[in-house]
């Protein structure tokens, strides 16, 4: 069953990269334009510790970290689950019609059915910003990841879990750009900035922790603790996506849109 | 003058129609809102930490609403170059051509239409948000002078997404341009550290681009209206608007020399 899903879904990623790379050169200038993009902002966090050294204790190879972090993660889903960034889009338009409409999982099938090229820049990205941090090893970077699978898991649920609003609400694209940048903002700016309520809302309504600061601290120092609470907390957001989806699934309705997706 | 009333009447119709959709207005203009909240909790932590009620010249308050206005800026700016390039690459680019006005002044008429509302919204969710986090805003004096300096920053905007919108007859995408664009304002125009706060050999690199008088100039002159500066700042505007003026003259005539239409 599972080896059933995991072909189909190679087979799906397959097509996508093959798709995203008919026009080579587009393709080349969105994988390295977004390198050279991550690389010209990280300067902002250089030219920040530069003058003022360390925010609470915080200081610029930690960030170095967390940016390769989130920049791998949100590569990642980019990459392979590219329509979580259009799901909201995809219900309201009465477009499940066609997932719905063969043998595999719905969600699954519908996140996975797009890649975004310039989600390798990012997930390459996110290696080199790690390389540079200078806590560089080979135990860091099996830590690194591990980070990355978890932050990447915990964006995508939490894409999932906007945009499957879609369901109660019809159009979502103005909430679900609010809720992408205020995961990724939050996620780059130092945890050591929040006092203790606004940790609680960036480790549950916006998880931001969980996609940056927290998989770092993993990365920078092994703790059963923080491997447990990365793990735990994407297994959690993971299933409230999925369960937020298949109830929204069952008020769905089609507009009789069967249509061919290319 | 029937150019200008032509070009005028475009700019009118876009303008009342950004309000058709106040639900989409507003959603937009909600975006500051968490950039506003973290940056005041990460300058005041940089304040506290310093020891300093100042830092290069600027009070927490002064930085705040610096950001407040450069995000502003940000968020409101003429979003041009991928409707330029789309048309480009779709070729309907072919059918503006021959109705009786000029593309590029059409387009700038639509994208000034399409930001004044998306500013003036953007402004009042954020200022009501650092006026509620560090305190009132400065001197009505000083509005006028950020004012025509956020008109002149808006051309310049236009001007180089323009130019990135046309790239689109000699590239297949676009849209890695604007991202590199985008973050060398990021840094270079001082978007989220005043320019005040970079070494001096930083600063220098920065003021040799147009990026200040396009961020930096307007939102410095909200916090510190002074008629020196509001000179300089017009000056390097004027500068640079006829400096990418003439570029984007010369990539439009030289786009057109290469656009073949085929049928239609």
């Amino acid at each position: 069953m599972i080896m059933n899903e995991l072909k189909f879904l190679l087979a799906v990623w397959k097509a996508n990269l093959q798709s995203v790379m008919e026009y080579r050169i587009a393709f080349l200038l969105q994988v390295f334009g977004m390198m050279i993009n991550n690389a010209i902002y990280f300067l902002i966090w250089v030219i920040y510790f530069d003058r003022f050294k360390e925010v609470r204790g915080w200081g610029i190879n930690d960030m170095f970290i967390t940016y390769g972090i989130i920049a791998s993660g949100f590569g990642l889903v980019s990459l392979l689950f590219g329509n979580v960034f259009n799901l909201g889009e995809v219900i309201a338009k009465g477009r499940l019609d066609y997932y719905l409409s063969m043998p595999r999982p719905v969600l699954l099938h519908t996140v996975a059915s797009r890649s975004i090229a310039s989600g390798l820049g990012d997930f390459t990205y996110g290696f080199v910003s790690y390389a540079l941090s200078g806590q560089y090893t080979w135990g860091g970077l099996g830590r690194f990841l591990v980070g990355t699978l978890c932050a990447a898991a915990v964006f995508a649920a939490f894409m999932i879990l906007v945009q499957s609003l879609a369901f109660w609400i019809g159009n979502t694209s103005y909430l679900s750009s609010m809720a992408l940048n205020a995961i990724i903002t939050f996620a780059i700016y130092p945890i050591t900035l929040f006092d203790n309520t606004a940790k609680l809302i960036l480790f549950t309504l916006i998880p931001a922790a969980l996609m940056g600061a927290l998989p770092a601290q993993f990365v920078h120092t092994f703790t059963w603790g923080t491997l447990t609470a990365i793990f735990l907390g994407s297994l959690v957001f993971l299933g409230l996506a999925v369960a937020v989806f298949r109830l929204g699934l069952r008020r769905y309705e089609s507009g009789s849109g069967i249509q061919v997706e290319v | 003058m029937s150019a200008v009333r032509k070009y005028w009447a475009i700019f009118q119709t876009t303008l009342i129609n950004s309000l058709a959709y106040p639900g989409e207005l507003i959603g937009r203009s909600l975006m500051i809102l968490p950039f506003m909240w973290i940056f005041y909790q990460l300058w005041q932590v940089t304040f506290t930490a310093t020891g300093s009620d100042t830092i290069n010249g600027l009070t927490l308050h002064d930085t705040m609403w610096y950001l407040m206005m450069a995000e502003t800026i940000e968020l409101s700016r003429p979003r041009v170059a991928r409707t330029i390039a789309e048309n480009v690459k779709d070729g309907s680019i072919a059918y503006l051509l021959n109705k009786p006005y000029d593309f590029m002044l059409y387009q700038f008429s639509v994208s000034m239409g399409e930001t004044i509302f998306r500013a003036l919204m953007t402004a009042v969710f954020g200022g009501a948000m650092v006026w509620w986090l560090a305190g009132p805003p400065p001197d009505l004096r000083s509005w006028p002078f950020a004012l025509i300096a956020l008109l002149g920053a808006w051309v310049l905007s236009f001007l180089v997404n323009g130019m990135i919108g046309l790239a689109a007859f000699v590239s297949e995408e676009v849209a890695p341009f604007e991202w590199i664009y985008q973050k060398l304002a990021f840094i270079f125009g001082g978007l989220l550290i005043p320019l005040d706060f970079y070494p001096q050999w930083l600063q220098a690199i920065a003021f040799a681009l147009p990026f200040p008088a396009m961020t930096y100039g307007p939102s410095r002159l909200f916090v510190s209206p002074d008629a020196g500066l509001f000179a300089s700042v017009l000056g390097q505007q004027a500068i640079w608007i006829l400096v990418l003026g003439i570029f984007l003259t010369l990539a439009y005539r030289r786009g057109l020399a290469y656009l073949t239409v085929n049928g239609g």
